[in-house]
């Protein structure tokens, strides 16, 4: 039986979640409206929580690998670049420089498949759909990109402990700058419509304003925190991989509201594609990998990198056995959340879907778990080409 | 600043409460304090505007160790200075940090469920991650939960 | 007989429903196109409406059932009843008498009116919601829509839609004299259709379907044949009054679909406002803006 919504204390509280249009993963707020405007939020996650931490308890180092890139569909890359580079501190090896590099690339291009699939989710949200299908289809360009380096349009598994397993040549480099000088010319245009379309901007000018302070008290990380001012990218700050080499520009914004997370996730964009041209410019020579032994020695480490939402964070413990002994994995969107829940209030509901996507949540990033697909179900394995003919012919 | 410069400036803030530091990596700085003295710490390092609190960790040291370690990550740039308090595994209770820190209050929450550790005048105990149907009493991080049981 | 065979086969009834769902996925496939989607096929709406009509209709808790049956029925029979007094497809009016525009006009607000008294009769949350913020925008853009039509009538001096299209026929295109008349009519049609950008409403990133989220069967496919009727509705009033009156029905037809494409460029175009600021749009510039034309044109009949 539905509760009248009066009944409880006279409160009104919309749900968001944990099915609803505007989440594309499963979370669950509780908005207590009153009239239009949210006084009150409150969250539950963990819909889709795995249990990976524990899960590399239970598996070789090598295993817990495939596991960790699985924490995240879009920033999965990420999540093993961070434990690839932990795991090879613990164990005393470095990577070769040219497999840095082509980390360094893999990370870049799956920055700019974040943000622009981002654009056009934000810009869904806001009701604005015309720069959603546009967005989404341009970031097909840097997944085939991807699939034309890795194989995989997500979860590239580009790394392996001590190096990378994909090469680029010649031809794949040609590609990437026919397809970046493709991209560098659509992210002119929606840096354009982004930060002067009136229309657009009567729903992202002064809405969801945080302030240096706030985000500096609330520990926001990422193009988020970067939009209010705050000078933290650990590309810059804390450099790793072939980050040395290749430095970054910082790029932020002072407005903190959401033209400025607009305008500061397009903006890296441009970076990133600098970034790319210049290490394919400059691509060393030299093996893709080195060895790692088998058990790692006992020990204790933090690797940090700047995924496309922020500071990811790893804790990876060793007690000298092929497991490891504790792995903890605090992925940027966590830390920003909260900010949700705070600045929601005060705003019209209408801006909540807005302020949410804003930060760019990650719901799986964040619930950090395993799919175990069940065998016993027996379900039908297709292979590439039934499933691309099976599409040509359902749309015939 | 550079990085070491950053670590010293952390270091001095909490050395009254610092039983003992240790330089495991070049860029890190890690501190072993007593429960009682996490607060103080705490607010040392968020009155000097030191960086921001990255995470807690949670490590289960085994039933024979009979303790848990919380590790506070604070993270300034590229320096990380993490304070390490060791609680007993049969009585896990420490104080909350939310007083002086808000946004503690996920990670807060997270320690509760996965580890079942009590945190002291945290507002906020309810689930995060777990679903609403996990039996009571059951902490998955633990190192003598085995997910093969559950 | 006739009239009979008027309201239930041509031009109203059957004709009108699939003129409105023809109108309807012109409508759709213009914006996907836009878009760069390949957009619905020919029969998708037909193939909707037979769907949804097949359907189980899911009576939730708590509601009023006779209400939640008979306000389709309503809304539909509202604007189909507003059709008999517009020259439909530049045929004829199948009925017609002297104030019979503020009739047809009351007569589409029916639909919207429906829609909020369907969401407020529901428990559900984002339903309630949408029933607010669809009466609020009813509000909104009503008075500007009834002035814009108004216009015409001042001119040709009657309140006839009949002698107001011939008037128009006879006249210069009263879009070149009563420019701004036309563009708030355009609009506050997209406003009554809540097409983007006035689809706060429906808004499903915030309220999942509005005030219909509990409608599922056949009363959300009367609300969307309803829907489809008030633009071909709308599109004929706008079209015959600002556009030359009624003409040869084919070159009225493509009158309607050349302003169709134009709301279709404009919803693909535009960001959704929300509820206030739709609300202030049209009370601050397309209310003002009207009632200026407004004043000017009693001002200058009363001169000549």
């Amino acid at each position: 039986m539905p509760t009248t919504p009066t009944q409880e204390n006279d409160v009104f509280r919309i749900p968001i979640g944990p099915q609803h249009p505007a989440l594309k993963e499963p979370g669950h707020f509780e908005f207590t409206v009153d009239g239009e405007v949210v006084t009150a939020a409150t969250l539950r996650l963990g819909y889709v929580h795995r249990g990976i931490e524990k899960g590399t308890e239970g598996r070789n180092w090598i295993q817990s690998l495939y596991l960790l890139e699985r924490v995240c569909g879009i920033c999965s890359h990420v999540h093993a670049t961070a434990y690839c580079l932990g795991v090879e501190k613990l164990a005393g090896v470095e990577a070769p420089p040219r497999a840095q590099a082509i980390r360094v690339l893999v990370a870049e291009l799956e920055r700019i498949h974040s943000h622009m699939l981002w654009l056009g989710v934000a810009a869904h949200e806001a009701g604005f759909d015309m720069l959603f299908m546009y967005s989404w289809r341009d970031r097909e360009t840097v997944m085939n990109l991807l699939e034309g380096i890795t194989g995989n349009r997500v979860n590239y598994s580009a790394n392996q402990l001590g190096g990378v397993k994909c090469d680029i040549d010649g031809e794949q480099a040609d590609d990437i700058r026919v397809g970046l000088d493709f991209l560098e010319g659509r992210i002119k245009h929606y840096l354009d419509v982004v930060s002067q379309d009136t229309m657009f901007l009567r729903r992202t000018r002064g809405i969801g304003v945080m302030t240096r302070e706030d985000c500096e008290r609330m520990g926001i990380v990422g193009p988020t925190a970067r939009a209010s001012g705050v000078e933290l990218d650990l590309r810059v700050h804390a450099p790793y991989a072939a980050y040395p080499e290749h430095p970054v520009n910082l790029v932020t914004a002072t407005a903190g509201d959401l033209e400025a997370r607009f305008i500061v996730r397009v903006n890296e964009l441009f970076e990133s594609i600098r970034l790319i041209r210049e290490i394919l410019d400059d691509l060393p020579e030299g093996d893709l990998s080195v060895r790692v032994p088998r058990r790692i020695p006992a020990g204790e480490t933090i690797s940090r990198v700047e995924a496309p939402r922020g500071e990811l964070f790893y804790y990876i413990k060793s007690n000298r056995s092929d497991m490891a002994d504790r792995v903890k994995v605090r992925t940027p969107t966590l830390p920003n959340m909260a900010s949700v829940l705070e600045i929601a209030v005060g705003h019209q509901l209408a801006d909540i879907p807005m302020i949410l996507t804003g930060i760019d949540p990650c719901f799986s990033c964040n619930d950090r778990m395993v799919a175990i697909n069940d065998p016993s179900r027996g379900e039908q394995a297709w292979t590439w080409e039934q499933l691309r003919q099976y599409g040509i012919e359902y749309y015939r | 600043m550079t990085t070491e410069a950053i670590l010293q400036t952390g270091s001095a803030l909490i050395a009254v409460w610092a039983k003992e530091t240790l330089t495991p990596e070049p860029n890190r700085l890690d501190a072993i304090i007593e429960p009682d003295d996490l607060l103080a710490a705490v607010t040392a390092l968020r009155d000097a505007h030191w960086g921001y609190l990255s995470t807690i960790t949670g490590v289960d040291l085994g039933v024979e160790a009979g303790e848990f370690e919380l590790l506070y990550h604070f993270c300034a740039g590229a320096a990380i200075l993490t304070l390490r308090v060791r609680i007993p595994r049969d009585q896990p209770v420490v104080t909350s940090i939310y007083s002086v820190i808000p946004s503690v209050s996920f990670y807060e929450r997270e320690l509760i469920e996965m580890f079942g550790i009590t945190i002291e005048g945290t507002p906020n105990t309810d689930r995060l991650f777990l679903p609403d149907d996990w039996p009571q009493g059951v902490y998955p991080m633990r190192k003598d939960f085995n997910p093969a049981d559950a | 007989m006739s009239a009979i065979a008027a309201l239930l086969i041509f031009p109203g009834g059957v004709f009108l429903l699939l003129v409105g769902m023809i109108y309807e996925w012109i409508d759709r496939k213009l914006v996907a196109r836009f878009q760069n989607r390949m957009g619905p096929r020919w029969f998708q709406p037909l193939a909707d409406t037979i769907k949804l009509l097949a359907k189980e209709e899911v009576v939730p808790d708590g509601v009023d059932a006779r209400l939640f049956f008979t306000l389709p029925v309503i809304a539909l029979a509202g604007a189909m009843t507003a059709a008999l007094y517009v020259p439909l497809v530049g045929f004829e009016a199948s009925y017609s008498f002297s104030g019979d525009l503020i009739v047809t006009v009351y007569m589409l607000s029916l639909l919207t009116l429906g829609t909020g008294l369907a969401g407020a009769n529901t428990l559900n949350r984002f339903s309630l919601i949408g029933a607010t913020r669809t009466l609020t925008q009813l509000f909104s853009y009503e008075a500007p829509f009834l002035l814009a039509l108004l216009g015409p009538a001042i001119v040709a001096d009657s309140w006839q839609i009949g002698e107001i299209t011939d008037y128009a026929g006879d006249h210069v295109w009263l879009l070149v004299t009563q420019p701004i008349g036309f563009l708030v009519a355009l609009i506050g049609l997209m406003g009554k259709l809540e097409l983007p950008p006035f689809d706060a409403p429906e808004a499903e990133t915030e309220i999942v379907a509005g005030a219909l989220t509990e409608y599922s069967g056949r009363g959300l496919a009367l609300f969307h044949l309803g829907k489809g009727v008030e633009l071909v509705i709308g599109l004929t009033l706008v079209a015959a009054f600002y556009l030359g009156g009624v003409t040869h029905p084919l070159i009225f037809v493509a009158k309607t679909l050349a302003l169709l494409s134009i709301l279709a460029g404009l919803q693909a175009l535009m960001t959704r406002l929300r509820i206030d600021q739709t609300v202030g749009l049209w009370w601050r510039y397309g209310a003002l803006l009207v009632l200026a034309q407004f004043l000017a044109l009693i001002v200058w009949e009363g001169v000549m």
